[in-house]
């Protein structure tokens, strides 16, 4: 590593600990890192929109003369108008055709990847023969016990308050699954910014060794 | 009721037949060459353009008869019935209850579905006499939520009751907000916390730390993610489509009602049909699955 | 306070410091762990391997810094992987804090490999709503990105010769640490049929399985683990070499294994507590 990377590798390796320091309790370091962190992305962000999103979209297109951009503009600017409260009857345009127009995409395709897809591949043969046969069992029972459970026209009571608790229990088995995915997912984050202390302070022996013993940067 | 469930049942098993008898169509003969151009309906989409259609024709018809003032049965759900029994534990113990509704803004449907549940549980907590803080995480909801807490109190009678000051802005900021609910929970130690709305990785610090104050924890969210830290760390949850149950059974709003009725018509279509499909498909029929499989 | 009250009410930043010295520990003296490959991670690398020079696949990077951590090992090894096949790779963002982590990796594995921008790779960079996006791709690349990343239009570009939209690529792997995945199983596969795998962080691999049963995707890596596994393939059939470092997932597994020991061994000391303080309740 060289001495530029040495000095932003070892910005990156104090902040960490300023994060951890939140295990012990809500210090100023991690406040500071807080913010620091919320005021980058955010700043971040701006720029990235502006250059992707701003310029190629609205500013270049009408340096070419494609004046119909001055509609999406218009409608754009009218978003703004919330923050008046004698304008902001005007913002509703604007929420109005993009509440639709993504409303128009997305109900159909939902319907039909959220629903229907997943409706049909439940449509599976039973049977004891294979152990393929027997999982398709317990697919269908718990899609067709969580679906009872999710029913609010019926109290559950009997046969049906039963089929509500297999539901409960498959619902329950699912969040058990997606708890110990979770964790796996945490401890992935806090094991890699270990290694990553772990190697930069193996890259900052090597490079203070290096430094005192020919007393030059890299 | 009933004569309208077979019917709406009947339909898609005659659209079914209808198509079936057209696949048995015989071979053409070849035509000539020809260019594709964009259409303005795609055929091969039309079992979803239909389910769309009987979905929205249940909505419409459901919330209309709402309107009317038609009974819709909605069954009760267990959390709500431990709303009420945790009201009654922090007036015997004459601490505050704690409301939080979420860090989402309102148009997050989880939000508007805390609002309608806070407006109930401040109308319970009116009778009572017993404190209800808010601590709000957007502006916006700030406004939303001191609306629904007066009307609640108005609705019981006691509008003097409603102080202001408790419901009130934190901050914006994720951690921050949950830092400075658990700043309140360890202070105020109220005896019961409610926490209605979307929620994220902050769920699990605010249900920990309520936890361990003792307190009678309530929580909804529809954040699949979050749903596990809810139910290990709160006496009932909420799970995901019961927080727009019971706000739609708190509210009786015949648009809630009307979609939630739709939905319960529509989930009991999908069972029968998936208790079909999956005995067809055991013996070998297909015909009936591949009407539903989207190309 | 008896034993089992005081497991109940143990202060968690005690478990925090085992949890911590264990992971410390294990990261200071590592050993190597089994591992063995789902199905589902091998159909991603069985496809890529399938195909031959000059096919193009679709990479859609869509994760920030906070997630990298898991994400980032995949987009190396299935870009080492299709680099060493010479198969081409379009890349794209749809991620407002991801453009500096494709930028990354392809620069990275393109130098290691002497692939050239617009005749080996193109990067198309970053674009804001990504629903609106995808469609728009899903009908001609060039609606939404006229140009690359770079600036270079589309059309003097070599590699997009040929290439329209989803219809000309083989596959689009979609990593993603939010909410694109969605968009792209409805919109990319959904509307046009595009064949489509997906990475994802941890938390979110059990929300897609139903997508991955259901045929709508063809593979699916969930988290460190998934990207563990698609390395150990790649390092068997010489596309990442452990000598050179390159198996950044598969060396965090140590940890990973001691530490979830160290997460049942305290819940099943808890769920002790938890019923052995019942029952001395119960008898009171």
């Amino acid at each position: 590593m060289g001495t530029e990377e040495i000095i932003w590798n070892g910005v990156a390796a104090f902040l960490v600990l300023c994060i951890y320091t939140f295990l012990y309790k809500d210090t100023p370091l991690y406040k500071f890192a807080e913010h620091l962190v919320v005021g980058v992305s955010a700043g971040y962000f701006a720029v990235i929109l502006y250059y992707n999103g701003f310029v190629p979209k609205l500013i270049t297109p009408l340096k070419q003369g494609q004046w119909v951009y001055i509609i999406p503009a218009i409608l754009g600017m009218m978003m703004w108008t919330r923050f008046s409260k004698k304008w902001s009857w005007l913002s509703r345009f604007s929420l109005a055709f993009y509440i639709g127009s993504g409303t128009g995409f997305a109900i159909p395709l939902y319907m039909q990847n959220y629903v229907l897809r997943q409706f049909s591949s439940s449509m599976l043969p039973m049977g004891f023969s294979s152990w393929a046969l027997f999982c398709n069992i317990l697919i269908i029972i718990g899609v067709l016990s969580a679906l009872v459970y999710f029913f609010f026209s019926k109290e559950h009571t009997g046969i049906f308050g039963g089929t509500a608790k297999i539901g409960i229990w498959t619902l329950m088995i699912g969040f058990g699954a997606g708890f110990g995915l979770t964790v796996m997912g945490r401890i992935s984050l806090l094991a890699e910014r270990v290694v990553f202390l772990r190697e930069y302070l193996l890259e900052l022996k090597y490079y203070l060794y290096l430094l005192f013993k020919y007393g030059l940067p890299l | 009721m009933k004569k309208l469930c077979w019917k709406i049942l009947l339909l898609p098993l005659f659209i079914y037949f209808i198509f079936f008898s057209y696949s048995l169509a015989s071979e053409t003969e070849t035509s000539a060459e020809i260019i594709s151009a964009t259409q303005w309906f795609n055929p091969q989409r039309i079992n979803v353009f239909i389910i769309l259609i009987v979905f929205f024709a249940f909505v419409l018809y459901f919330i209309q008869k709402a309107k009317k003032g038609g009974s819709l049965f909605v069954r009760r759900i267990a959390g709500l019935d431990a709303i009420e029994d945790a009201v009654g534990r922090a007036t015997e113990m004459g601490k505050p209850i704690l409301y939080i509704s979420g860090i989402e803004d309102m148009d997050n449907l989880q939000t508007v579905a805390s609002m309608i549940i806070l407006g109930n549980v401040a109308e319970m907590v009116a009778a009572y006499d017993v404190p209800l803080l808010v601590p709000v995480c957007l502006p916006f909801v700030v406004t939303v939520a001191e609306e629904a807490v007066k009307q609640g109190y108005a609705k019981a009678g006691r509008p003097e009751a409603y102080n202001r000051d408790n419901v009130r802005y934190l901050t914006s900021e994720q951690f921050a907000y949950a830092a400075g609910v658990n700043g309140i929970m360890l202070r105020e130690k109220p005896a019961a916390n409610f926490m209605f709305g979307s929620f994220y990785a902050e769920s699990l610090l605010m249900a920990e730390t309520g936890l361990s104050t003792g307190a009678i924890q309530v929580a909804g969210t529809a954040n699949i993610h979050q749903l596990p830290f809810f139910v290990v760390a709160c006496d009932f949850t909420l799970i995901g489509e019961e927080l727009f149950a019971a706000s739609a059974y708190l509210s009786r709003e015949p648009k809630l009602l009307g979609s939630l009725k739709a939905s319960d018509l529509a989930k009991f279509l999908i069972m029968v049909m998936l208790v079909l499909g999956v005995l067809l498909e055991t013996f070998g029929i297909t015909k009936f699955t591949s009407w539903f499989f989207v190309q | 306070m008896n034993f089992y009250e005081r497991m109940m009410n143990l202060d968690r930043r005690w478990i925090y410091l085992v949890i911590g010295l264990v992971v410390v520990i294990t990261a200071i003296f590592p050993f190597d762990v089994p591992l063995y490959v789902t199905p589902e991670v091998r159909s991603i690398y069985d496809y890529i391997e399938s195909l031959n020079p000059g096919d193009v696949l679709m990479i859609g990077v869509d994760y920030a810094p906070e997630v990298m951590a898991e994400l980032h090992p995949m987009t190396y090894a299935i870009s080492r992987q299709c680099f060493k096949k010479d198969v081409k790779l379009l890349l794209c963002c749809l991620h407002q804090n991801g453009p500096g982590m494709v930028e990354q990796v392809i620069s990275q594995v393109s130098k290691e490999y002497n692939k050239i921008n617009g005749v080996d790779y193109v990067y198309l960079g970053y674009k804001p709503y990504p629903g609106i996006t995808i469609l728009a791709m899903g009908q001609n690349f060039r609606i939404p990105f006229p140009e690359d990343y770079y600036g270079t239009p589309l059309d003097s570009l070599p590699m997009m010769r040929g290439l329209t939209n989803f219809d000309n690529v083989k596959a689009i792997i979609n990593i993603s640490g939010g909410s694109g995945t969605e968009l792209w199983i409805n919109f990319a596969n959904g509307r046009y049929n595009a064949k489509l795998a997906i990475g994802v962080t941890g938390v979110m691999t059990s929300d897609y399985y139903p997508f991955l049963q259901s045929g709508q995707i063809f593979g699916l890596i969930g988290g460190m683990k998934g990207a563990s596994e698609y390395e150990y393939l790649a390092e068997k059939d010489g596309y990442i070499s452990r000598a050179k470092n390159q198996l950044s997932a598969y060396k965090t597994m140590p940890i990973q294994t001691t530490s979830h020991l160290v997460v049942i061994l305290f819940i099943v000391l808890g769920n002790i507590g938890f019923f052995m303080s019942k029952k001395k309740k119960s008898r009171i």
